[in-house]
């Protein structure tokens, strides 16, 4: 269960010509769930995306199961197995549930094979399955966005704020989710609610201005205060 | 109750504003009068249609606005009658095409990708020079000259090339495409996938344009040996598979490269609109032609016109009774043309991969990248397909309108102001904006010829005939003035 899944090694990446990243290095164990945490416009989302090839990295590499992917299409980076479940969630707000998670499919019967798991996982799904994502609540496009990530086969789920604006009871449903899916997969999750986090991670990455600056294990970070404060601010 | 009303208060003011129109043209013309103008309006509309439900879809996806769409449209009514009329000029350009579309092809079979990088641009150079080479001194104008225009039909033995140097043309053609698909391939990664590696493809094209070359003279014969429905129908296949090649061309090359620089897509499909013109001009002539209608469509005879639409069935009358008046059954041709588009499109989009994918797209393609589909594949389907749609339109509209190398031009104004009526991106939007176009413009056309009478008034109002044409910018500026986006637009 040590083996490196994901291997992120001091990618530089702009956004038109602002340098976002400048330095980022993290590592994801097979099996595991690895937090990555850090103030707002640290820098988490614009690393998942780096990950995932939607803004590639100018320089530094990045390894799937020891495979380097930076460069390759976003496409190409899924069909190796990488589910993404983006910041603010990207339901296709016309489409119904049922053609949101079809659209995941990467082979003929994906869906049919993975429908019983993902909707024990989140049972409004199919009471929702033929109206379009965009009449959903914000917990169950969530939980959309998530289980559009369930439907194909992947190795690895970036995982960005699935807790943000939603309720309590909400989130605790999400956590339980999280739970459950990392019993297979592996998941790189990034999370304000620290508290969520905390429940959920095995290891965490703390991003600063576009670097990384500490890491080490969830169980130690709990009772670190003092990097709590520093780098998580009010959170 | 309210609050639907409030919600709806789009779709209440259009309805009432329909139901104002009509009463006021039904006081306003005899229902034989109004059926013709209707009819006529809708087949406008079913032509705007052809051209706004691609330019729209292709702005929805990709976020480019082609300006070439119109050019388009017009190269696909060329095509289109060239194959009916003088089919001279598609035979002996066709193998070299085929031709060198096997080579490019053929390349990507070869090793090629491994050679290093330097070679790349001495090979297109070399391509440049070996196809130039391969077409030096073949003459266009000669194979597109026909009886109309005013040079006289020059006979096909002298038109064409002796046989023997024509297929020295192709086969320098298919080295030409063998040269430029290596220094295309090289250090590309195509030497990764072995599925693009399809012998068949290359070879066979290459057979049929070797096959094509010799028999050029004959087959020009047994075209025009067909009876003249059947040529109209390869008509409308040949023009737009013609449209929709030229348009997965143009994406795939020009439009392609610059999705990061979008005001330049906007200039290169603007600088395409005068290339394409002059192009045309360059191969079949600054002046127009005229499209003869298929027999279905052109019988004139003592029981003319059909009594009824079964009727024309049988007797395919130039014309159809329309309560009285006779209505040309050509028209109603390309209003039926227009709608089983309408159809095909819809069924395609809403029930096909392939449509859910662009209607995701549409909303954010980069997370139906992220799903791991290859979004630019799908961009370069749908620029062929809505290219493919606009070249139809340009074909039906030939033997309508006429054809000559202006004929785009209108069209993609008109187009234009539709798509921004019926909302920017959006499917019905583009149908529904074609529809209001054209009968705004048919109702347009007849206040110029009889002006309109209003109740205080003892003669009636006169317009000129730019007056009809502004109408549609009018009713764009009140719809854009009640709903920003257009009547189904989403995205600004
Ligand atoms: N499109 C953009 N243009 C310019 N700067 C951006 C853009 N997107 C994000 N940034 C900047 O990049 C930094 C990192 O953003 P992001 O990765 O979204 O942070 P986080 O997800 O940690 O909140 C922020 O300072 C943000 O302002
Ligand atoms: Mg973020």
């Amino acid at each position: 269960m040590s083996d490196v899944l994901l291997e992120v090694d001091a990618i530089h990446t702009f956004i038109g010509q602002f340098h976002i990243l400048e330095g980022v290095s993290l590592k994801v164990r097979a099996g595991s769930i690895t937090a990555l945490l850090g103030r707002n416009g640290a820098g988490k989302t614009t690393t998942l995306r780096s990950i995932m090839g939607l803004n590639p990295p100018r320089s530094g590499s990045i390894r799937l199961a020891g495979e380097p992917i930076n460069g390759r299409p976003a496409y190409e980076i899924a069909q190796l197995g990488v589910g993404y479940v983006p910041e603010h969630r990207a339901i296709f707000r016309d489409l119904t549930v049922e053609e949101n998670l079809r659209l995941a499919e990467r082979k003929r019967g994906d869906l049919a094979k993975r429908s019983d798991f993902i909707m024990a996982l989140f049972p409004d799904l199919k009471r929702f399955y033929r109206h379009p994502g965009g009449k959903l609540s914000g917990g169950q496009q969530q939980m959309l966005a998530i289980a559009r990530a369930l439907v194909a086969d992947n190795r690895l789920l970036l995982i960005d704020e699935p807790s943000e604006g939603l309720a309590p009871i909400i989130v605790e449903q999400i956590v339980a989710a999280l739970r459950q899916m990392a019993a297979e997969t592996t998941i790189l999750l990034v999370e304000q609610n620290f508290a969520m986090a905390a429940q959920l991670a095995d290891e965490y990455y703390i991003l600063d201005d576009g670097r990384s600056v500490q890491h080490g294990r969830m169980a130690d970070l709990v009772h670190d205060h003092a990097t709590i404060d520093k780098y998580l601010g009010a959170g | 109750m309210i609050e639907w009303i409030q919600r709806r208060r789009g779709l209440i003011a259009g309805i009432v504003a329909a139901i104002l129109f009509a009463v006021w043209a039904s006081s306003q013309y005899e229902p034989r009068v109004l059926a013709s103008i209707l009819l006529s309006g809708l087949t406008l509309g079913a032509l705007y249609f052809l051209v706004t439900s691609g330019l729209s879809l292709i702005f929805g996806l990709m976020d480019v606005l082609n300006f070439a769409h119109g050019t388009l449209f017009m190269i696909g009514a060329y095509i289109g009658f060239t194959l009916y009329a003088n089919p001279r000029l598609l035979l002996n350009t066709l193998p070299f095409v085929l031709a060198f579309v096997a080579g490019w092809l053929l390349a990507r079979w070869l090793p090629f990708s491994s050679l290093p990088a330097g070679h790349r641009r001495p090979l297109w150079v070399v391509a440049v020079l070996v196809g130039v080479f391969a077409v030096w001194g073949f003459e266009l104008a000669p194979l597109a000259t026909t009886a109309l225009s005013s040079g006289g039909r020059v006979p096909t033995e002298q038109a064409q090339a002796p046989v023997g140097i024509f297929i020295a043309r192709t086969l320098g053609l298919a080295i030409t495409g063998l040269i430029a698909g290596a220094a295309f391939v090289i250090g590309s990664e195509h030497a990764r996938r072995p599925a693009n590696r399809d012998l068949a493809w290359p070879l066979g094209l290459l057979a049929l344009a070797l096959i094509i070359a010799p028999l050029r003279l004959s087959a020009e014969g047994w075209i025009l040996a067909l009876d003249s429905n059947t040529r109209f129908l390869l008509a409308l296949v040949a023009g737009a598979g013609g449209g929709a090649a030229l348009g997965g061309l143009m994406e795939w090359s020009l439009i392609r490269p610059l999705y990061s620089r979008p005001i330049y897509q906007v200039l290169v499909t603007l600088g395409l609109v005068f290339v394409g013109t002059e192009l045309v001009k360059g191969i079949w002539g600054p002046g127009g032609y005229f499209m003869e209608l298929p027999a279905w469509f052109s019988r004139r005879g003592p029981s003319c016109p059909s009594p009824n639409l079964i009727a024309w069935l049988q007797d395919n009358c130039a014309s159809i009774d329309v309560l009285g008046r006779p209505f040309p059954s050509y028209r109603i041709f390309i209003i039926a043309l227009g709608i089983a588009m309408f159809i095909g499109i819809a069924v395609l989009l809403r029930y096909t991969r392939l449509g859910m994918i662009i209607r995701a797209g549409v909303q954010d393609g980069e997370m139906v990248q992220a799903l791991g589909i290859n979004v630019r594949r799908v961009f370069t389907l749908v620029f062929a397909l809505g290219a493919g749609l606009a070249a139809l339109g340009g074909v039906a509209a030939a033997p309508f309108l006429g054809i000559s190398p202006g004929l785009g031009q209108e069209f993609q104004l008109q187009a234009f102001i539709a798509v921004v009526i019926g909302g920017m991106g959006s499917f019905t939007g583009a149908a529904m904006g074609a529809l209001l176009v054209g009968l705004a413009r048919a109702f347009g056309d007849q206040m110029v010829l009889t002006g309109i009478q209003l109740p205080w008034m003892s003669e009636a109002m006169t317009f000129s005939p730019s007056i009809a044409r502004a109408s549609t910018v009018l009713i764009m500026a009140l719809v854009l003035l009640l709903r920003p986006a257009g009547l189904f637009g989403k995205k600004e």
